[in-house]
């Protein structure tokens, strides 16, 4: 009977474990948001990146923010995954692909479909291509810049140097 | 004589980090609009090399880095068609370039590329920048990418468009803002381009592991 007992919990923690965490939902936003998220005055360093579910580079390097999210949940440190793709594959693609993935960080798509308004505003030295990422803390007038992959340990030694 | 020679070590010194600083910056950003462009001659999809001097008649061109795996490069095949079809007896044929590392990006391999034409029909040049020199110099960062260059009296190409195709490259019923077309007409027309530089979000370039 203990053993059955035994046997019930593994089974039970097995299942639990099994079970994915529930992805963010990702919400839509215009330029004007992201802009206002640029602003945000806290004592924060704000880990954004630029990604979209057909950019190879970017889907690769996910996992790396995605960690970092969990590493740092308990401090100033907020990972933003800001999805590039077109708004009429939220659906189908990119809940799909967040759910799949059960994505942590908060998440956010850029219905803006003309790159040209808002690519400069971002950054002047972005191209548009993707990959990017911005970090900043407005309180301590932080801020980098990357357009192109984030290796891992690069991505850790940015939020060391960063975080407050 | 010694008094002499130092101030003039010093001086060479000067000018030696002064000539490193003014090319570092030029190597890594490529061309912007106004500089002068590179010709090329790289393999197209059919076995032959191609330049922009092939062209004797042409007026211009719209050089397009472009290639087969980028979403963003794919949904624009046929408008770069149209553009092509378009402006090519204006006198500004479009040449397409595949920039990305084979090794990086296997599905940019030249058969792939060879089947690609074909399967679309491309009207154009499809080349291989296997060493991605012509990328480097022209600072092309993402795919597609479009430099539209004016040849000159003497030869030479001049640069005067840097940017994306339109303002919507999801939906090509939906582009209100044809960027690269208006600045041909304008530059074909002998006016100031309004709008010379856009930007778009796009592939990265596959760059060769060092």
């Amino acid at each position: 009977m203990k053993k059955l007992k035994h046997v019930a919990f593994a089974l039970l923690l097995s299942v639990a474990a099994a079970l994915p965490a529930l992805a963010q939902e990702v919400k839509v936003i215009k330029y004007a948001e992201l802009e206002q998220l640029r602003q945000l005055p806290h004592d924060t360093l704000y880990v954004v990146n630029f990604w979209a579910t057909w950019c190879g580079p970017c889907v690769k390097e996910l996992p790396y923010f995605e960690a970092a999210n969990k590493q740092y949940k308990n401090q100033p440190v907020k990972v933003i995954l800001v999805s590039m793709d077109a708004v009429q594959d939220l659906e189908k693609r990119v809940n799909t692909f967040a759910k799949k993935r059960s994505l942590q960080s908060e998440l956010l798509l850029l219905d803006e479909p003309d790159g040209n308004t808002f690519i400069d505003k971002v950054d002047q030295k972005w191209t548009g291509a993707i990959p990017a990422t911005i970090m900043f803390n407005n309180k301590r007038n932080t801020y980098y810049f990357l357009e192109g992959e984030m290796k891992e340990e690069q991505l850790q030694q940015l939020i060391q140097k960063y975080k407050p | 004589m010694k008094r002499v020679r130092i101030p003039f070590i010093y001086a060479t010194c000067l000018l030696f980090v002064g000539l490193l600083l003014a090319a570092i910056p030029a190597a890594e950003s490529g061309y912007q609009v106004g500089d002068t462009a590179r010709d090329f001659k790289l393999k197209n999809v059919d076995g032959k090399m191609v330049s922009m001097a092939d062209y004797k008649d042409a007026k211009g061109f719209i050089v397009t880095f472009t290639c087969n795996t980028c979403p963003y490069s794919v949904a624009y095949e046929d408008r770069l068609i149209e553009l092509h079809n378009k402006f090519a007896p204006k006198g500004y044929p479009l040449i397409a370039i595949n920039p990305n590392d084979t090794k990086a990006s296997p599905k940019d391999s030249f058969a792939d590329m060879q089947k690609r034409a074909k399967d679309k029909k491309f009207p154009f040049p499809y080349l291989q920048d296997e060493t991605q020199d012509i990328t480097k110099a022209y600072g092309a960062s993402r795919t597609p990418h479009i430099y539209v260059v004016q040849k000159q009296q003497n030869g030479t190409y001049k640069v005067a468009y840097i940017g994306a195709v339109d303002d919507n490259s999801r939906e090509a019923d939906k582009v209100q803002k044809k960027y690269a077309e208006e600045a041909i007409e304008e530059l074909a027309a002998g006016k100031t381009i309004s709008q010379p530089n856009t930007k778009a979000i796009g592939c990265t370039i596959k760059w060769r592991e060092a």
